[in-house]
């Protein structure tokens, strides 16, 4: 028989640094450990970007030189360009922000602490296979990074051959460097597909008694929809970048014509992974989005249930649509035209979904705390980006648009500026409950207007070079470009100074914020789980089921 | 909810179906007590089904080209790797309860762990403490049984409420046998 722990000592967290934080089975401190290593990764591919975009400030190469990469400016004749840096560079920044960051950040770092807490789980359902997860995303990120840095193509270190690794580029790309990034792929995607099936099993196992799946609170119904479309997704990746691999290294000749091969079958593969890859990505971050927006419009979410369908619909949608990124590969008529009408139809649920949030405001009492400012720019520049993606979606205007800055300004907003946003709006909203002390509100304010400032800075222009036809992934463009590439670099300079602030109002809030003991510090709508646990939560929650009451509102308001 | 009660015998003339208490010498009663597991047999069918068609649909794809034979071994991998981990969880939930029974001269309880020995308790009834601690425990409504010279937890898992009620209703039994 259990001996009771009637003491009051006996739950204290006494465990060391090194124990807690390094062998941690608890699935909050992982969430705090993901949440801190993807935003160290994060910072390393967006100082890439900087870099990229200081490159691009002014036509003529400058920086990246044969002669070595450079901080300041070449004098004049002294600089021979190398596109192999620019290649890297663009490869790492993509292959980093979609595997090591976003995924790691909003998945792995938001869902495991909050969607255990908001079903009223103790914790995951296998604690240790959760710590395995983690790790294998740490190495994951270590290979990564120490792809850039490896012997590649060109004689020169990195592979530059963009994060789809499309065969030919990939299969004959010299040096090791290519391997390591496929393995990093590898690595992070066993760590991705052991998470998801951890978060399924919890989610359906471990529920609360009482709280059927139509209960369940949004941001959680959100993290098991990802954790799915992670489960479906990412074995066809794994098994695509394995081939890749055979075909490097083992004479296979899965995707090389000359042996039989298709490489066009390997982009199908690869986006049948990859579309859904982008939902993956933004799915928790509707989840998010939905408890702030109710939390500071003070009423209860819009439209629940069409919310958690519209989830599930833009899930499977995003399974069907994926050869809409290829349209100029030569697919037949019919194919085109399925493809097209199949990827317009996604503009409907997740109108559904813009449409309840801005129900959900309607006649609320409005707030402009920081994590409403965050929900709010989420909104607009999602929308916007969402806008472009119908005109894209259009085959005949995709062969106009296709490789070029109007596609590049296009995913930025989805992701860059829709993901990120919804990122910092669950910082902003959850960090006096992780941490127990809370940002100075001014400072996440100025955060805010910085980043939102200076992202569409970045962002907006290049619709205009996109139309002007500039294409991608050159270092270098002619003088026609020239202006809004220069209000575009001034716009990323503007948001790397605002993520820099950002690690600085981080710093000061986990040192010397003002310490909040509250359990829900917002007001009563913001009604999930979490809310009823002590700011910051124990280090063992809910060993008791929670109350019904406690979460079961809907005769509350 | 996962508290059963059975009595036997059951006393004389209590009306069907109302918690039956038994004053006879020979009368013993048995709990069990188990987890709330939130998803049954047909939901676990309804999601192998689900995976199993959207893991399917790039197979469909590439079916009759060598590039099957590269993808299908990671499908079945995450298709088993979800069947093992949602079969064993709920196993493992399944496998963890606690069995009391009580009689005049006896009071004991097994609690089956599903990945450590079962752990064991008796005491004489009549010198049992019953204790619900409502705040401060290790959890909300914190109910214990002190005999034996041991303080052991009970239902540790079950609600609030739920730890209530089998406090009232175990109580009552205890002060009927004694």
């Amino acid at each position: 028989m259990a001996d009771a722990a009637t003491h009051d000592h006996g739950h204290e967290d006494n465990r060391s640094f090194f124990t807690r934080w390094f062998m941690s089975t608890n699935h909050k401190d992982i969430g705090i450990l993901y949440l801190f290593t993807s935003g160290i990764v994060g910072f390393i591919a967006v100082a890439f970007t900087i870099y990229m975009r200081m490159e691009l400030m002014t036509p003529g190469v400058d920086y990246m030189c044969m002669e070595g990469a450079r901080i300041t400016p070449a004098p004049e004749g002294e600089c021979t360009p190398n596109g192999h840096i620019w290649n890297v560079l663009v490869t790492a920044h993509g292959i980093l922000m979609m595997f090591f960051v976003l995924i790691p950040a909003l998945f792995g770092g938001f869902g495991n602490y909050f969607m255990p807490l908001q079903i009223g789980a103790p914790d995951m359902a296998f604690p240790r296979l959760n710590n395995l997860s983690y790790w294998l995303f740490v190495a994951g990120s270590a290979l990564a990074v120490a792809s850039v840095l490896s012997p590649g193509g060109n004689g020169q270190l990195g592979s530059g051959v963009g994060w789809v690794l499309y065969p030919p580029l990939s299969t004959t790309e010299a040096g090791y460097s290519m391997d390591l990034a496929i393995f990093a792929v590898h690595v992070s995607g066993a760590s991705s597909i052991l998470g998801a099936i951890n978060i399924i099993t919890t989610f359906l196992n471990m529920r609360a008694p009482g709280m059927t799946l139509f209960k369940v609170p949004l941001f959680a119904w959100s993290v098991f929809i990802t954790a799915w479309m992670i489960l479906l997704a990412l074995p066809v990746l794994a098994g695509a970048i394995t081939m890749l691999l055979t075909d490097r290294n083992f004479g296979t000749a899965f995707f090389d014509p000359a042996g039989g091969g298709d490489p066009v079958l390997y982009q199908h593969i690869l986006w049948f992974f990859g579309h859904p890859e982008v939902y993956i990505i933004i799915l928790p971050g509707f989840g998010i989005i939905s408890h702030v927006i109710a939390t500071f419009s003070r009423k209860p979410i819009f439209g629940y249930l069409p919310m958690v369908w519209a989830m599930i619909a833009i899930a499977v949608l995003g399974f069907i649509v994926w050869a809409h990124h290829m349209y100029t590969v030569g697919m037949s008529l019919t194919q085109q035209t399925y493809f097209m009408l199949a990827t317009m139809v996604i503009a409907v649920p997740t109108g559904i979904k813009i449409f309840s949030w801005i129900a959900t405001m309607w006649k609320g009492s409005v707030s402009f705390e920081t994590p409403m400012l965050w929900a709010f720019g989420f909104l607009f520049l999602f929308t916007v980006g969402g806008v472009t993606g119908l005109v894209l979606s259009q085959a005949p205007i995709d062969r106009i648009y296709h490789d070029t800055y109007y596609v590049v300004a296009h995913f930025h907003y989805v992701m860059s500026l829709g993901a990120v946003f919804a990122l910092f709006a669950g910082i902003y909203y959850w960090i006096g409950k992780m941490s127990g002390r809370q940002y100075p509100e001014w400072a996440g304010k100025v955060h805010f207007w910085t980043m939102f400032i200076g992202s569409n800075l970045t962002f907006f222009p290049q619709h205009f070079l996109g139309r002007q036809g500039m294409p991608r992934r050159y270092i270098d463009y002619p003088e026609a470009y020239a202006l809004w590439n220069y209000v575009s670099s001034i716009g990323a300079f503007i948001s790397f100074a605002s993520f820099l602030f950002f690690i600085g109002v981080m710093y000061y809030t986990l040192r010397h914020g003002q310490r909040v003991t509250e359990k829900n510090y917002w007001n009563e709508h913001a009604d999930t789980l979490e809310w009823t646990l002590p700011t910051p939560p124990p280090e063992h929650t809910f060993e008791q089921l929670p109350k019904r009451e406690d979460w079961d509102k809907q005769h509350a308001h | 909810m996962p508290v059963y009660w059975t009595i036997s015998p059951k006393a004389p003339g209590t009306p069907p179906g109302a918690f039956a208490l038994s004053r006879s010498e020979g009368a013993e009663y048995r709990l069990s007590l188990s987890p709330n597991i939130s998803m049954g047999p047909r939901g676990f069918a309804r999601m192998i089904a689900l995976s199993a068609g959207f893991l399917a649909l790039p197979l469909i794809a590439v079916l009759g080209t060598p590039v099957l034979w590269g993808l299908l071994p990671f499908a079945g991998a995450a298709l088993w790797a979800l069947w093992y981990a949602l079969s064993r969880n709920a196993a493992e939930r399944q496998r963890l309860h606690e069995e009391l029974r009580l009689t005049r001269d006896a009071i004991e309880i097994t609690r089956t762990n599903p990945r450590a020995p079962a752990q064991h308790w008796h005491a004489n009834p009549y010198w049992v403490r019953l204790r619900l601690q409502d705040k401060g425990g290790k959890v909300e409504n914190y109910l214990t049984l002190e005999g034996s010279g041991r303080v052991v937890e009970l239902g540790a898992f079950l609600s609030p409420e739920e730890r209530a009620a089998l406090h009232d209703d175990l109580s009552l039994a205890l002060r009927h046998l004694q």
